[in-house]
């Protein structure tokens, strides 16, 4: 639900990398599967928040990251099926903490650089 | 073309913003918990009973989240001046900088603890820093057992679960059993406050909890008569 909060900042972000006289190609990020972030929401608010900006026509890329964790007891590295699972599956004690699969990352942006500069 | 690496957090402002909290409440000596949960589960009840429980005990300030309206405050000020109210304007969680605001109009180097109400959602506040020592999830016995279950994020941030309105669970088809268990198959250390703000039956745990957590970092503690 917090899409439009999200997109706006990575919006900003983008602008902030974005060269003075580069037209914006593509924005790749990766979404954790604990945002719960709907990925057509965020195509669709970026589209409408870049119209008329040098960011228009842009494609966002949605690398969407599967909750992975590690367990504190025994340092067991897992990805759990089911987030709502979260025992361990070597030790039985369910002490997880996220390693991967809550956040959202602004990976690359790619540029055509224009001349006559 | 060209490729312009980035890696960074999309929300760097805000857990930079986050963190000069942390750092103006830590200077001022308050400590800050972040109340979440789901619409109508019953924070600013809890706040209204924890306000006059710790009434001239701490000096408690109140950072109120809401999409519009003040209605959370005026219930609140009968027990506090220091009642900040913040509309999100249609957003669904609290940021940083919202924090922020509230603080700025809060007398901070008096304040012993402050407790942000965070917007009812038990979602999307939980992507969002705000500069607290500690996060509470509450949830209550009309929403159902099942909603831990629902909600693996919150759990997950979680420092404290409260589960409230324990006073309707004759009333309503809740198992605090199967609550508890869906919590322990994704923390089995996560500690459970079971209390009714309407009775005030398990008030005075919440009430120990909050005059003792992180109190060993400021060094500060304060005797209580419940
Ligand atoms: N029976 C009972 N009702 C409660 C309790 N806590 C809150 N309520 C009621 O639940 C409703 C929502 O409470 P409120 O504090 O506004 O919830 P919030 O949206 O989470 O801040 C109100 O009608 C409260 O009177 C409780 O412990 N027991
Ligand atoms: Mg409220
Ligand atoms: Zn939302
Ligand atoms: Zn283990």
């Amino acid at each position: 639900m917090h899409e439009a909060a999200i997109t706006a900042a990575l919006l900003e972000q983008v602008r902030s990398f974005l060269p003075e006289r580069g037209r914006l190609i593509e924005v790749h990020i990766e979404v954790g599967e604990m945002e719960h972030l709907d990925p057509v929401v965020m195509e669709t608010l970026f589209a409408v928040s870049t119209e008329d900006t040098r960011m228009a026509g842009a494609v966002l890329t949605i690398y969407p990251v599967p909750l992975s964790v590690c367990c504190e007891n025994c340092m067991e590295n897992w990805m759990p099926e089911d987030p709502a699972l979260l025992v361990c599956p070597q030790c039985g004690v369910a002490r997880p903490k996220i390693i991967e699969g809550s956040g959202v990352l602004l990976r690359s942006l790619e540029v055509e650089e224009s001349d006559g500069g | 073309m060209a490729e312009i690496p980035v890696v960074a957090k999309v929300l760097k402002l805000n857990d930079e913003l986050a963190a000069m909290n942390r750092l103006a409440l830590a200077d001022a000596g308050v400590r800050c918990v972040n109340l979440m949960g789901a619409p109508g589960c019953g924070k600013t009840a809890l706040l209204e009973a924890t306000l006059s429980a710790l009434a001239g005990k701490l000096m408690v300030g109140v950072v109120a989240g809401d999409i519009a309206t003040t209605r959370d405050a005026e219930r609140l000020i009968a027990h506090t001046p220091h009642v900040t109210q913040i509309n999100t304007g249609g957003s669904c969680h609290l940021e940083a900088h919202q924090v922020r605001q509230g603080m700025d109009h809060l007398p901070l180097t008096d304040l012993d603890l402050l407790i942000i109400e965070n917007v009812g959602n038990l979602i999307c506040p939980v992507s969002f820093d705000l500069g607290e020592g500690a996060r509470v999830a509450m949830f209550s016995v009309t929403e159902g057992h099942d909603k831990p279950a629902k909600h693996p994020s919150v759990v997950l941030a979680a420092d404290l679960v409260i589960l409230g309105k324990i006073d309707l669970k004759p009333y309503v088809p809740f198992d605090e059993s199967i609550f508890r268990a869906y919590l322990a198959n994704m923390r089995d250390n996560l500690a459970v406050l079971p209390l009714s703000a309407t009775s005030g039956e398990g008030l005075s745990a919440w009430i120990s909890w909050l005059t003792d957590f992180g109190a060993g970092s400021s060094g500060f503690r304060v005797n209580l008569s419940i």
